[in-house]
């Protein structure tokens, strides 16, 4: 599974969504479920699927599929 | 410590309860993502059964709790409805127009922290000598517990109260134990003493003790620094379900019928082994290993004894295999003493299990039945639903802890009747074994009444007993001519009423004493005539004529009083068939509007109808209830 549809699954699950209203133009501005409480959530599962750790300081920046995509690759997730 | 489960296992449960056994094999590597699949995974099991309403008052943030809630609602086959008041600790929310009331929770549940009740939990608690600190905890109760009563006049269902545990060690570290400025000490003694006055001054509140939580996990693994000051959520993934699974506990007590009897196999639980096979020396019991862990879980069935709930057999077995087991195995705890009905048999379970029900006349509903063949609980969960299921693990390691997922053998209270529970089953099986070697005809029945050497104690008015009276009329549905329930404070007032007589019995006889089983409310009105308003008997002793022995006194003294007439009534419900001829036996006869009326003239003229039978062998004194201290209530 591409590290995308892996991100896609988390997603959806954790914000409970459709895995098909994942895509990477989706952000925390344009999908309502991605509010600010869903985002700590999908802190917490973004680290355990991709077995990371993520820095608080990290947190408010991945706020995006896109930014979320770049620090995985960045951590050399793949 | 016990093996891991991957925790991709769980998804293969097929049912709830099997599941329920899984996942605290697996907790530790539950995350969000797992919760969301699990919740999906018990919406193809089993139709939940209902819905649990919580409402949430926080001083820290709560919403991330919801998956973790949802969670452990699904687990137990309810469905979750929450409400998060808005953060923070404020009145509004007591207001009977507030949100939080409107919700109509069947549990409200205070997730505090200990800087959100008084300001000095900012500050070390260590800089203060032994007095300040007495001075700050009276304080720390007394404003929480007025903030709590203004939310116990809302009608907000159960109240749980939870206090955040201390997220750092003490301020005077390993050497907090020998000060005497102790902040351990300072704040389990604080702890007890909020629970009392929960226990003591508002019906249905509770402290739920989250550092027993925090003992089970580790404070390492309990608390979530990152999300902490992050985002005001102290919980890890595991801490959050450990967390909402004791407070949903609570609820599946709430709304799930009481759990009163754990039916227990033998062979692979309460021993290793099979004692057919093995012998009473092959099998695995005692102080080494595996034995010790099968030792262990019996320990911990003696524990639950203690919380009310009463112990059964029900093995395939030879009989006389089991009881060499029970009576002569150096190590065996549970004597036969401490079963209440027992079937070892070749018959299958269900059948078993439905004699057991009927033998110690509870519902099946009541049971949780524990055995180690997959095949059995299988064949049980199929033919009765009802009867909750536990599977003993193959891993003698998992035994002694087997049943502490069963949420419906905690216990919202405890009263002093509870704790000898087991007694009073084992009392009444003693009789029956006794009336076995009696005849059928009524004479024999008659002698088998006389050698019980009953002692029956009546008592007028009895104020110190409120509660139990109540209890009574609240539980009281087949011995129950008018089925009429008052609470706590009506029954006091009848007592203290004048024109109200309110006389209950206790019986007690050669295999013990039942407790406070019978009530009798009598409403005087003019002229010398009195109606029956309620009178009820425990189905515990139905069968020994005590509610003619009862009756009969209770006639004697009012017409001491002066009563010339006494009305009844029958007011048939769906389960009080069983007294529908009673007033007619009795020496009552009914009136045209549908009452009935006995004139207690009659009672003095032996010749009566009421006369004809023989008085009970009963011996009974009377006595007038001191309006003394109200009985301890245990919780």
């Amino acid at each position: 599974m591409s590290v995308f549809a892996q991100l896609q699954d988390a997603m959806a699950t954790t914000l409970n969504v459709e895995p098909a209203k994942i895509t990477e133009q989706t952000s925390a501005d344009n999908l309502t479920e991605w509010d600010s409480l869903g985002h700590v959530n999908l802190m917490m599962a973004i680290e355990q699927t991709f077995d990371i750790y993520l820095e608080v300081e990290d947190f408010p920046k991945l706020t995006s599929v896109d930014a979320i995509l770049a620090h995985l690759q960045q951590q050399g997730v793949s | 410590m016990t093996k891991p489960l991957p925790i991709d296992r769980t998804l293969e449960a097929q049912s709830r309860p099997e599941l329920r056994g899984l996942l605290p094999h697996a907790a530790d590597q539950l995350n969000v993502v797992w919760a969301q699949k699990l919740i999906r995974h018990c919406a193809i099991l089993e139709p939940t059964t209902g819905a649990l309403r919580i409402a949430i008052v926080h001083s820290y943030t709560s919403e991330l709790l919801n998956p973790w809630l949802s969670l452990a609602t699904a687990v137990q086959g309810l469905d979750l409805e929450v409400y998060h008041a808005p953060y923070g600790l404020g009145l509004q929310e007591a207001d009977a127009g507030s949100a939080l009331v409107a919700h109509a929770p069947d549990l409200t549940l205070f997730l505090l922290e200990r800087e959100a009740i008084h300001p000095t939990f900012g500050a070390p608690l260590a800089q203060h000598d032994q007095h300040t600190q007495q001075r700050i905890a009276d304080e720390v109760l007394d404003r929480l517990c007025s903030i709590l009563q203004r939310f116990r006049a809302q009608p907000i269902g159960r109240m749980l109260l939870t206090l955040l545990p201390a997220r750092v060690g003490p301020a005077l570290g390993a050497h907090d134990t020998q000060s005497d400025r102790s902040e351990a000490r300072w704040w389990s003694a604080l702890k007890g003493r909020i629970a009392g006055c929960l226990n003591d001054s508002m019906p249905a509140a509770a402290l739920l003790d989250l550092d027993e939580a925090l003992l089970d996990i580790g404070r390492d693994h309990f608390f979530d620094n990152r999300l902490w000051y992050s985002a005001r959520f102290p919980f890890t993934a595991r801490a959050a379900f450990e967390v909402a699974s004791r407070v949903v506990e609570q609820g599946v007590l709430l709304k799930q019928p009481k759990a009163k009897v754990i039916a227990l196999d033998a062979d692979n639980t309460l021993w290793g082994g099979i004692i057919g096979e093995d012998g009473v020396g092959g099998i695995a019991l005692g102080p080494d290993y595996p034995g010790n862990c099968y030792l262990d879980f019996q320990r911990r069935l003696l524990d639950l004894q203690q919380r009310g709930f009463v112990l059964a057999l029900c093995s395939k077995n030879n009989a006389a295999d089991v009881e060499q087991v029970l009576d002569a195995h150096p190590h065996q705890l549970i004597k036969d003493h401490h079963l209440v009905a027992k079937r070892v048999n070749w018959v299958d379970k269900a059948a078993n299990l439905r004699e057991l029900a009927k033998e110690i006349n509870v519902g099946l509903n009541s049971f949780v039945f524990v055995d180690d063949s997959a095949h059995e609980i299988a064949a049980v969960r199929r033919l009765l639903p009802e009867v909750e299921t536990v599977q003993m693990p193959t891993d003698p390691l998992q035994v002694p802890s087997v049943l502490e997922c069963v949420a419906r053998l905690q216990v919202l209270s405890l009263t002093d009747e509870d704790r000898t529970k087991t007694g009073l089953y084992l009392a009444e099986r003693q009789r029956r074994t006794h009336k076995a070697h009696f005849g059928g005809r009524s004479s024999d029945l008659g002698d088998y009444l006389a050698s019980l050497e009953m002692r029956m104690d009546v008592v007028y008015d009895g104020a110190a007993q409120v509660a139990r009276l109540a209890q009574l009329t609240q539980k009281t549905n087949q011995f129950n001519l008018t089925t009429r329930r008052y609470d706590d404070r009506q029954m006091a007032e009848f007592i203290a009423a004048d024109d109200w007589r309110v006389a209950h019995f206790s019986l007690a006889d050669v295999f013990g004493d039942s407790g406070i089983v019978g009530l009798a409310m009598v409403r005087l009105l003019d002229a010398g005539t009195a109606e029956l308003d309620v009178f009820l008997m425990s189905c515990r002793v139905i069968g020994r004529e005590a509610e003619r022995a009862f009756l009969e006194t209770l006639l004697g003294r009012l017409e001491r009083d002066g009563v010339r007439a006494l009305l009844a009534d029958f007011v048939p419900t769906a389960k009080n068939a069983l007294v529908k001829d009673f007033l007619a036996q009795n020496g009552f006869s009914p009136r045209t509007d549908g009452r009935y009326e006995r004139t207690l003239a009659r009672h003095a003229d032996p010749s009566g109808a009421q006369s004809a039978r023989p008085a009970p062998p009963i011996q009974v004194t009377e006595s007038d209830g001191a309006p003394d201290r109200e009985p301890s209530r245990g919780h």
